[in-house]
């Protein structure tokens, strides 16, 4: 007893009782990172790291995401037509190295996402403005090296220009992306990367830099600089020699814990500042009004989910018997517009909102973003109603649907509870229309799902897209036009939506974009391409000693989870 | 003896081999599409799928794949780990320490414990001290690692606060790590040899909460095994003719029966100290403890094939070394057991 109650002492007696000191950020969260190095970076984990390392030529304003402004870049030019970019770089500009960025860094840096290009990589969003393909030199043999030179060049002011093959109006907001940062050349050579000349640029190509030597140990402008990384912890320091203001906090430590019940306990103690949380419901209940608590809501949330409704069903085996004879559908079930129409008021999408997504949801008239130029709130949106479901499933393909029924299987991603939640409050609604009408769901693994998708397989399901670069025509090209990612897993293809598309990528008036954006969503709605899942509202939270993060800062284009850069906070 | 531990070293290669074929080959029921997985985080990276199972050779035939990885193997280069982001043989020799320091601290108490429970539970059978003993058997056998885990945390950390969360060290000692020297890898240990004494405690208090867990969890084993065994051998013969030589309770009891009794505890023990040394992979994952049993969980989530054949091929060193070990230990205590 007199031994434990030393041990009690001594234990008491060394705590530490170490919140979360005051020059230093504490986040917990459950992410690995795969990634340091940019030209690698394509995964929210190495984001919201590399974009306080690094940084890229054009940054968001604030929290605004239609307004660039510069950021290792200071000015630009646009002329041929759109097609030539010309910038000025920041001057008094040190890399983590100490040596200085010149045009020559940046050079390096374009040109080395051009020639690695890998595949699980983002540069393919670069390459296809500057060299008109997404593709590598391997899966595309026109591209030489003489083209990847062309396209990114100094030019005697040391200036940095880009010459693309064709307009783009999207290429300003590509440039945006954390991933296209400016690297350290001579460092990053020094390391054994790239060498950055055409000798050995082949040996390069199609090389995935996830461990490559930069990510090791990288090198950038940011307003913090690398210190350490082990296998819970990532650790990085201000920059001193930064361009910038000065950041007010000296260090940053992001801890890698597994464990919700964990996070949360450090973060109610005090011994982080920032958590990764559980989802609305539960960070609701455990987090939410709990003293030194600060909770930020309705944030803006840049993705979209659809359910797509295949016009082309390419597997056999989801199809039943194959025909309208209420043991299956045909391949084409969805080419019939009366039938994506009644799906489209089957969709209880109160019910998921108030369910799934606790009031916090909201209906959107177009698949992309409410807060992206472009977005059209005037449009007309689809709402529950059974009458009108009903109404259309008579009238589909002739009266056959209704009066023989179907038996069709809806898919979602294994492990996905939104996925899940969508298919069954679909098929519950259905099949309570007409009992001849069965609604399978069945989960499929993420990597199965990818591969059918692109196949053409899948019947019903529901996908979602989060942004790359904050344009209309990251959505917009993606899900509706028959050319985009997405064309395959719904088969919907429309001529003058095609058309309309095309034109929004030959302009850079936002005005022209936006009318045709308009009528693209006009279009979707008649047609009934795809049934819109309410989009969730996004909230943030952290103790209240931070300052700098809420609203008015939050940026739902940056990795990091309070939408904001670290350079931007303090504590109190 | 010396024989015995050379054809002992000499299984090692062979039983890694087997084991890679057979984990290799299991990966050969994955589509290359399953297999790629691992590569793909968004739907921007989906849409390349096709790109990635090319540039990484997944619909190579098995041999080619094998050989591949055979080869750079025996180039000492295991791969690269996407769950620990980093080189397959660089994340071991990182992670490994720190799951010996943790098996250091919890295998003797582990050993202690269940032994002297046991013998404890066996000497007053179905009396009030052995009743107590077989309840905290059940409890250590029933309650699952995790909950155990976070009661602890939500314990001695969030309510009484007298020890620290998740983690290996403080915030405030973070920065302080990168200018230890490392000398053994075991992070307390270093900062010892470093002088710096405030940082061994804070590691050393760091490990306390999931060293109990497994304390809790581990001995539970011991005691059930040590009590049967005992309560054998109080009744053998062997005993019953020391007791009519008229030798004390002690002598009997400590030489006599529990010398005996140990016998199969040094087999369970050598399984214990396989299992923590593979990495306790709840505990680890509950107290964010950087160690294997962290990495492998993380790398099966993520279906990271580099680092399950990693892992693997590290199990198969520590499975012959602690057996070839026990073996031994075996021969020690018990003189009939003979090697050559």
């Amino acid at each position: 007893m007199k031994k434990l109650a030393i041990l009690s002492t001594l234990l008491v007696a060394s705590t530490a009782f170490a919140a979360a000191p005051k020059d230093t950020l504490v986040y917990q969260w459950s992410s690995d990172i795969p990634t340091l190095d940019p030209a690698a970076t394509y995964d929210t984990g190495s984001g919201a790291i590399v974009e306080n390392l690094y940084e890229t030529l054009l940054t968001y304003k604030g929290a605004s995401i239609s307004q660039l402004e510069g950021l290792l870049g200071t000015k630009w030019t646009v002329s041929n037509a759109g097609k030539t970019y010309t910038f000025d770089l920041r001057k008094n500009v040190k890399f983590h190295s100490g040596n200085a960025m010149t045009c020559t860094d940046a050079e390096y840096s374009f040109e080395r996402m051009l020639v690695t290009n890998e595949g699980s990589s983002a540069n393919y969003i670069i390459a296809e403005s500057l060299l008109g393909t997404g593709a590598n030199a391997n899966d595309d043999k026109t591209i030489t090296w003489a083209r990847i030179d062309r396209a990114v060049e100094c030019n005697s002011a040391g200036q940095l220009v880009f010459t693309l093959p064709k307009t783009d109006p999207t290429f300003l907001a590509r440039l945006a992306y954390t991933g296209f940062a400016v690297v350290d050349s001579k460092y990053a050579i020094g390391l054994g990367e790239w060498s950055g000349k055409e000798a050995d640029w082949k040996a390069w190509v199609g090389k995935d830099l996830t461990n490559s030597k930069l990510d090791k140990a990288p090198s950038g402008t940011g307003a913090y600089k690398f210190v350490r990384e082990d296998a819970n912890a990532f650790l990085a320091t201000a920059f001193d020699g930064y361009w910038g203001k000065k950041p007010a906090l000296k260090n940053v430590i992001f801890q890698r814990v597994d464990e919700i019940a964990a996070r949360q306990q450090a973060f109610l103690r005090g011994d982080a500042d920032i958590i990764e949380g559980g989802g609305r419901a539960t960070d609701t209940a455990q987090l939410k009004g709990k003293p030194g608590v600060t909770w930020v809501d309705d944030l803006p949330n840049v993705a979209a989910t659809a359910l797509f409704m295949n016009q082309n069903i390419t597997d056999k085996g989801t199809l039943g018997s194959g025909k309208l004879d209420g043991k299956g559908i045909p391949a084409n079930f969805f080419s019939d517009v009366n039938v994506r129409r009644a799906f489209s008021y089957a969709f209880n999408y109160q019910q998921y909102i108030t369910d799934f997504q606790k009031g916090a949801g909201k209906q959107r008239t177009t698949l992309m973003p409410d807060t992206f130029p472009g977005y059209d709130a005037k449009v007309k949106k689809y709402t529950y109603n059974r009458a009108q479901a009903t109404a259309y499933f008579k009238k589909a393909w002739g009266g056959q649907v209704w009066k023989n029924g179907f038996v069709l299987t809806a898919f979602y991603r294994d492990g996905s509870a939104a996925a899940q939640t969508i298919a069954e409050i679909l098929k519950r609604e259905v099949e309570a229309i007409n009992p001849k009408f069965k609604v399978n769901v069945s989960a499929k693994q993420w990597s199965e799902m990818v591969a059918s998708g692109n196949e053409g397989k899948n019947p019903l399901i529901s996908i979602g897209w989060a942004p790359d670069f904050a344009d209309a025509d990251n959505f917009m090209y993606t899900f509706y036009s028959s050319n985009g990612y997405y064309a395959k897993r719904s088969s919907w293809k429309d001529a003058s939506v095609d058309k309309w598309l095309e034109q929004t990528r030959a302009t850079t008036n936002t005005a022209e974009r936006n009318r045709l954006y308009s009528l693209v969503a006009n279009r979707a709605y008649e047609q009934a391409s795809h049934i819109l899942i309410p989009a969730g509202v996004n909230y943030s939270f952290f103790r209240d000693t931070i300052v700098g993060a809420g609203k008015a800062n939050y940026n739902p284009m940056i990795s990091f989870t309070l939408g904001t850069y670290w350079k931007e906070l303090s504590k109190k | 003896m010396f024989n015995f531990i050379v054809r002992r070293l000499l299984q090692i290669p062979v039983v890694m081999l087997v084991l890679s074929i057979m984990i290799v080959g299991l990966t050969q029921l994955l589509t290359p599409e399953q297999r790629a997985a691992p590569y793909i985080r968004t739907e921007q990276q989906a849409a390349r799928i096709e790109q990635i199972i090319e540039s990484r050779g997944l619909r190579d035939s098995f041999p080619v794949q094998y050989g591949r990885w055979l080869s750079s193997t025996l180039q000492g280069d295991l791969g690269y780990s996407r769950a620990s982001g980093d080189d397959v043989i660089d994340t071991i020799r990182e992670r490994l320490p720190a799951t010996i320091e943790l098996t250091i601290l919890t295998a003797i108490p582990i050993m202690l414990i269940g032994i002297w429970l046991g013998t404890l539970a066996a000497l007053h059978k179905d009396k009030f001290l052995d009743q107590v003993i077989r309840v905290f058997v059940v409890f250590g056998y029933s309650l699952p690692t995790f909950v155990l885990g976070i009661l602890l945390l939500a314990v001695f950390y969030a309510y009484f606060n007298v020890l620290p969360g998740a983690g290996q060290v403080s915030v405030l000692n973070q920065f302080a790590l990168g200018d230890l020297r490392r000398y053994t890898g075991m992070l307390s240990i270093d900062a010892m040899l470093n002088g710096r004494w405030d940082i061994a405690w804070d590691v050393i208090r760091h490990m306390i909460l999931p060293a109990l867990t497994l304390i809790t969890v581990l001995s539970a084993q011991i005691v059930k095994v040590m009590r049967n065994n005992m309560l054998e051998a109080l009744t053998s013969d062997y005993v019953r003719t020391a007791r009519a030589k008229g030798l004390s309770d002690r002598v009997v009891n400590g030489k006599h029966a529990r010398r005996n009794a140990l016998l199969s505890i040094i087999t369970l023990a050598g399984f214990l100290i396989i299992g923590l040394l593979g990495g306790s992979l709840i505990t680890e994952t509950i107290f964010a403890y950087p160690g294997v049993g962290q990495w492998v969980v993380q790398a099966a989530l993520q279906t990271d094939l580099a680092a399950v054949l990693g892992f693997a091929m590290m199990s198969a060193v520590v499975v012959v070394v602690v057996s070839t070990i026990v073996d031994i230990l075996y021969g020690v205590v018990d003189p009939r057991v003979r090697f050559d």
